[in-house]
């Protein structure tokens, strides 16, 4: 229309003058836009902002113990086996049932104890060091000479050998055990403690990525079958009724199976692949809906690509749900993987996952020792737990239509 | 009606033969030489290559392909490369073990979850209602293992009320003696998630325009609530049972394990272990046939019960 | 004392406020009082947020106990006690029985799984000790009084299986079924075509007569409340304006919004070059609305076309039996000329095509045949490619200004993707500049650029979609419903908005509505459709003044007359 153009030539002409100017800015107070809006509600709510503090501290223990900075030595035997935890009290030697749990924190400190193991060479050395022969024995040979000379000992030549080239070597000082560790000692004697933070770190890597690796497929695609619909549609549905027509244990032990290989990839792997149908199907909804909706039908009409239309409009609005599930996904995998490494289809023997300590458990419990069924349970509870909470608060916060029905 | 199943089985074909494909891919493909498992470690390249053509894996793909299918048809898999039981023998003995400890845990988890949803809905919004949920949380994130080993070690090793494991021969005795630990248990870590989807469920009804008509027709909050939003809610509830059945068997597996039940889960983890191919292939293919044939019923039972939905 | 003469129900100084988080409240009504008589039909007027649902909603306790707070010193009184503190047991004794309530969403608002019958039955066996034997006869008698056909087959049919003015129908008889004293009725036509609108009025005003009793109705559509109220209370923001009976209201309003609000909804009879706005009367400047002489409408044989549409047909398939497809024809040989700088205005009732057809010229419906002529080119069999540069040149403003505007985006990007796509302004300071100033010119400040849709008004959002369509200076404009969901006042800026955008721009207008007052203020020629297929088009006056069709005739014939006295009037009679 040539009054249209009349009116932004005549801007244009204005804007000439200062054609090198920034675009000019109104001031203006900034509009919260969804992200800031749901941190401002997120805050209000106490139980979120608990949990949310839980969790971030479980996260901070993860980036610590994966850098090495603290639970480095998990798989060192550094206490008595079975030892007790600290605030129970030393036993007297291992393989005791533990002193009940009143017992009073007034234990005496814990002595060092050396490995209590019955040397069989106790006597034969003694008398070895002592040059008298033992009862029975044959005359002492000259050693020192390379002379093992008529003893009935088969592996005389051996020892012979060993005490030439013990001369040579430094002693070497005997391991100190400690009786008491702070949440108790493992069959072999490894802090649980440490075991237990290390497997922290574990879960949470393996479930977040995993949670990555779904929701990236999931969204993907149900991004594409909600927006084009039709035979794209068809072929991903298709895709998603095979998948989750297979139980999805199954489909994970069926491929755990399969990948005979154990390391982290192949669990992150397992769980990623087969995990992503439920974001699938709620990705397709949430795109169905948006895509019937009237600005999308605007974006259409300014002429916006289909990819633009998919990316770039639909997909802030659709971004929020993303997020729910991928923390819903996160503590979902987290408790797979716990069940997966203590079927022993998780991660590989040299990591340790406390899926692992609670197979340990199993056993330890007969025999009285409580403690690493109760670390690891408690910890998972924990994180889980605040995980759980966390997820609900940050999805009233970012959507507050559903509040009344998610509970507060 | 007729006309909508035959669609539906129709386009359940598909699937079918997709999950086949999955199957076979992952089997007979990504597994590696079934021949090596089965040899064992030590044997001769003449072993090998005899047990390779009594598999049938020295044939083309397609052949094999083809072989599968007729196995999935008939029902014949031959035999399981461990026991060598035949592993029809193994899917039709194990059902029902796994059947008598389901069936029970799905009822009575239904009937009580549906009644605190109801009871707690009621008092939406109150503390009572936030504490609820909270527990449930806490309740969900116990893994089972802890629920399993705990319980396990209480009320049968210490307190010896009931059976550490095992399974006996009458089916009464199966479902009160052995069962009752184990239903017990899935029990306690059930109810929390069907609580919080049930609860959903019905506050998506509450919120709903009819219930503010029966209130201004001047109906008490309870025959609101136990007649007209249960009637609703019971639709996407039922559904939702019926589509997790499958899903159920096999999420018994732990329990089977730690209880020593014959049951199919039990069959899957052992068969996962050793690497029985056979058994998990039929086992794959056939779940999954039934949780396509029970969501199909899902579906059949929702339009029964919905009049709004039309049968095309 | 209860006499015959004291009014049924009397409000006295109602406070509601709701509770929104922990530290804001709204006050939705802020202390009326108003009475009920007996006997007569009581209209409660206001717009949206004049807390008109709020104060019907209060008087059978049925607002949301979780957030909304009685202010104290409220009082109901009914039958001499104040239904306020009432006990629960005792006010549902009187729901349904005394005083019963219908809806506005008549589906949503039946239990879906539950028989008519059974819905019906319920609340007689309730409230009057029925048996099942004597309920069902009675609801029998009941469906037959407000006139559903086949009542013995209708009575185990499900909400489903009817139609919107059915449900309704159905939502009354359960109303009415205990013979109550007072009828609430919350805008129980608003969702209905006008057509049936008018049986369900008319139904309504017939049973109140034959049942002697009291019916609150409340709406937001004036001439609705003309045809029917007897009394009248007008509110805005949670006050009261102005009551009174309905002759003094409408003829002589004291209130200046109520002068307004009366004033700037288009009439039949005139058509001013500018519609009065509510700021017009409110903010006492001299002499009110300007503008107000007649404007010509009407397109002449020899006037200049934009765009030619011939035989345009649209049909949607769906899956039927087991390998069928049904084909619904939503529009069926449509062909008509939009003159250049005009408006055509497109009037049908739900289900008619008329919104199809301007999705289709769009092109966001692909047509199944038929052609539309824009510049010597036919657009419609154009490749996507090809159409491109002619996407700018016709725009469409929607219906809902709540989901036109994606919810993520700044206004500022609304406006300045669309010139990003076609390549109008040569960089962002040049883009900016013109969003700037075409804020302004629909009436917004410049600072809005900055913000989000939802800190807009309806009646904003829909300036902000016209300014969405200005930025690709188009030919012509699509108004799909534009104004249908705004209420009055905000209707009538937003249509002013839109002939100053013609007259200063020369745009063309395809203007679709079911408001047939609405269609003949801002048309020059009329469509009416029905079923797909075009019934008469005609110069708008034509089509008022000597409609044709049978079908436009009903049509007319039942757009609320609005306020007439009831002998040979003032006003000039209905077209």
């Amino acid at each position: 229309m040539s009054q249209m153009s009349q009116m932004s030539g005549a801007a244009m002409a204005q804007d000439k003058v200062g054609a090198t100017a920034a675009v000019r800015e109104i001031p203006h107070a900034v509009s919260p836009g969804l992200w800031a809006l749901g941190w401002k509600r997120l805050k209000s709510d106490y139980v979120g902002m608990v949990s949310l503090a839980i969790v971030a501290a479980f996260f901070v223990l993860m980036f610590l113990s994966g850098t090495g900075l603290i639970a480095k030595d998990w798989a060192k035997e550094v206490g008595v086996n079975y030892a007790a935890p600290s605030f129970i009290g030393a036993d007297v030697e291992a393989g005791t049932p533990a002193a009940p749990a009143e017992a009073p924190a007034a234990t005496p400190p814990a002595a060092e104890y050396q490995s209590a193991i019955v040397d069989p060479l106790a006597n034969v050395m003694d008398e070895i060091k002592g040059g008298k022969p033992a009862a029975g024995a044959a005359p002492p040979a000259d050693v020192a000479k390379g002379d093992t000379g008529t003893s009935v000992d088969p592996l005389a030549d051996v020892m012979a050998d060993i005490k030439a080239g013990a001369k040579d070597v430094a002693p070497v000082p005997a391991e100190l055990r400690a009786a008491t560790l702070p949440l108790g000692g493992d069959k072999w004697g490894r802090d649980v403690l440490a075991k237990t933070i290390k497997g922290s770190e574990t879960s949470i890597f393996v479930g977040l990525a995993s949670a990555l690796v779904a929701v990236f497929i999931g969204t993907l695609f149900g991004a594409l079958s909600g927006y084009y619909g039709k035979w794209v549609d068809d072929f991903f549905n298709w895709f998603y009724s095979v998948f989750s027509s297979i139980p999805y244990l199954l489909l994970i032990l069926a491929v755990a199976a399969v990948l005979n290989k154990r390391g982290m990839v192949t669990i992150i792997l397992i769980l990623g692949l087969t995990g992503w149908t439920g974001v699938f199907r709620l990705i397709r909804g949430e795109y169905m809906k948006h895509k019937a909706r009237e600005y999308v039908q605007a974006a259409d009409a300014i002429g916006a690509s289909n990819a633009r239309r998919m990316f770039v409009h639909i997909f802030p609005n659709v971004s929020h749900v993303v997020l729910v599930q991928l923390s819903i996904l996160a503590v979902g995998f987290i408790k797979a993987e716990v069940i997966l490494s203590f079927l022993g289809f998780g991660v590989p023997v040299d990591v340790v996952s406390w899926g692992s300590m609670l197979n340990e458990a199993q056993n330890e419990l007969i025999l009285g020792k409580w403690w690493q069924l109760a670390a690891a349970g408690t910890a998972m509870a924990v994180l889980v737990t605040a995980f759980s909470l966390f997820t609900d608060a940050m999805r009233d916060a970012l959507d507050p239509k559903l509040k009344g029905k998610a509970g507060a | 009606m007729g006309a909508y199943i035959i669609r539906r089985l129709w386009q359940m074909i598909p699937t079918m033969l997709g999950v086949i494909l999955l199957v076979f891919v992952l089997f007979n493909w990504v597994g590696g030489d079934p021949a090596y498992v089965l040899a064992g470690k030590i044997s001769n390249q003449e072993q090998i290559d005899n047990i390779r053509r009594q598999l049938g894996v020295d044939q083309p793909w397609f052949v094999q392909l083809w072989i599968f299918i007729k196995q999935v048809v008939t029902g014949d898999f031959g035999a399981s490369w461990s026991t060598n039981e035949k592993v029809s023998h193994i899917l039709a003995t194990r059902l029902g073990p796994s059947l008598t400890v389901v069936l029970p845990l799905t009822i009575l988890d239904a009937l009580i979850s549906i009644a605190l949803a109801l009871a707690v809905a009621y008092v939406r919004g109150s503390l009572t209602d936030r504490l609820v949920m909270i527990v449930c949380t806490v309740g969900l994130s116990i893994s089972i293992l802890v629920y399993i080993i705990v319980f396990q070690y209480v009320f049968a090793y210490k307190l010896g009320w009931f059976p550490v494991q095992g399974w006996g021969n009458s089916f009464g005795e199966n479902l009160f003696v052995y069962s009752s630990l184990p239903i017990l248990i899935l029990l306690t870590v059930s109810i929390a998630p069907s609580l919080r989807l049930y609860r959903t469920f019905v506050l998506d009804e509450i919120n709903q325009d009819y219930v503010r008509t029966g209130r201004a027709k001047g109906l008490s909050e309870n025959r609101i609530m136990w007649l007209h939003v249960l009637r609703n809610a019971s639709i996407p509830i039922i559904t939702n049972l019926m589509a997790s059945l499958p899903g159920l068997l096999l999420g018994a597996f732990l329990i089977e394990r730690f209880f020593s039940i014959p049951g199919i889960g039990r069959e899957v983890i052992l068969a996962v272990e050793r690497s029985d191919f056979p058994v998990i292939k039929a086992l794959t293919v056939y779940v999954a046939f039934a949780t396509m044939a029970s969501n199909l019923l899902a579906d059949l039972m929702y339009k029964w019960v919905d009049p709004r939905v039309q049968l095309k | 004392m209860d006499t015959k003469n004291d009014p049924l129900v009397r409000v006295r100084d109602l406070r509601v406020s709701f509770q929104i988080d922990r530290d804001h409240t709204f006050e939705a009504v802020k202390g009326i009082s108003f009475d009920i008589p007996r006997n007569r039909t009581v209209a409660l007027v206001g717009e949206s947020g004049s807390g008109k649902s709020v104060t019907s909603l209060a008087i059978l306790g049925l607002l949301p106990p979780e957030n909304s707070i009685i202010g104290k010193g409220s009082e109901i009184l009914y039958g001499g006690r104040n239904l306020l503190e009432l006990d629960p047991a005792e006010l549902r004794k009187l729901r349904g029985a005394d005083i019963s309530m219908i809806f506005q969403e008549p589906m949503t608002s039946l239990n879906p799984v539950f028989t008519c019958g059974f819905q019906l039955t319920e609340v007689l066996r309730l409230h009057m000790g029925m048996t099942g034997a004597q309920a069902r006869k009675r609801a029998l008698a009941l469906l037959e009084e407000v006139g559903i056909p086949d009542p013995e087959y209708k009575i185990n049919a499900y909400p489903s299986q009817m139609s919107g003015g059915q449900q309704q129908r159905v939502m009354i008889a359960m109303a009415i079924a205990c013979e109550p004293k007072l009828l609430i009725a919350d805008e129980p036509t608003t969702a209905l075509d006008v057509t049936i609108q008018k049986q369900i009025l008319d139904l309504i005003a017939a049973l109140q007569k034959k049942h002697q009793m009291s019916v609150l109705f409340i709406t937001h559509d004036l001439a609705v409340v003309g045809d029917i109220a007897d009394d009248v209370v007008v509110m805005r923001n949670g006050e009261i304006r102005e009551q009174g009976p309905a002759r003094a209201v409408f003829e002589n309003p004291q209130d200046a919004y109520t002068k307004a609000l009366l004033k700037c909804r288009p009439q039949l009879d005139r058509r001013p070059t500018r519609l009065p706005v509510i700021e017009d009367y409110m903010d006492g400047s001299a002499g009110g609305p300007q503008h107000m002489e007649e404007r010509v409408r009407g397109a002449l044989p020899g006037d200049p076309v934009v765009l030619e549409v011939r035989k345009l047909c649209k049909n949607f398939y769906s899956r039927e039996g087991l390998f069928g497809t049904r084909t619904f024809e939503a529009v069926k040989d449509v062909s008509f000329k939009l003159r250049k700088g005009k408006t055509l205005g497109l009037v049908g009732e739900s289900g008619s095509g008329k919104t199809t057809v301007g999705l289709t010229l769009m092109r966001l419906h692909e047509a199944t045949s038929g052609e539309a002529i824009f510049e010597g080119r036919d657009i419609l069999s154009m490749s996507p490619r090809e159409f491109m540069p002619f996407k700018r040149r016709i725009q469409i403003i929607f219906q809902n200004p709540y989901a036109s505007l994606n919810p993520r985006f700044t206004i500022g990007h609304i406006l300045t993707e669309p010139m990003q796509i076609h390549g109008i302004g040569d960089d962002t300071q040049h883009r900016t500049e013109l969003a700037f100033e075409l804020l302004q010119k629909v009436g917004l400040p410049e600072v809005s650029f900055y913000k989000y849709p939802h800190e807009f008004s309806g009646g904003q959002r829909q300036r902000i979609a016209i300014a969405r369509c200005l930025t690709m200076k188009p030919d012509i404009l699509i108004c799909d419903e534009s104004v249908s969901a705004l209420d009055v006042s905000v209707q009538a800026q937003v249509l002013n908005l839109l002939q100053d955008l013609q007259d200063e721009f020369g745009l063309s207008y395809i203007f679709i509505s079911h408001d047939l007052a609405v269609v003949k203020y801002i048309s020059d020629e009329i469509m009416v459709m029905s079923e797909g297929r075009i019934v008469e088009i005609a110069n708008s006056d034509e089509v008022y003044r000597n409609p044709r069709e049978p079908y436009t005739q009903r049509l007319l014939a039942s757009i609320p007359k609005g306020w007439h006295a009831p002998t040979a009037g003032t006003e000039a009679p209905p077209a």
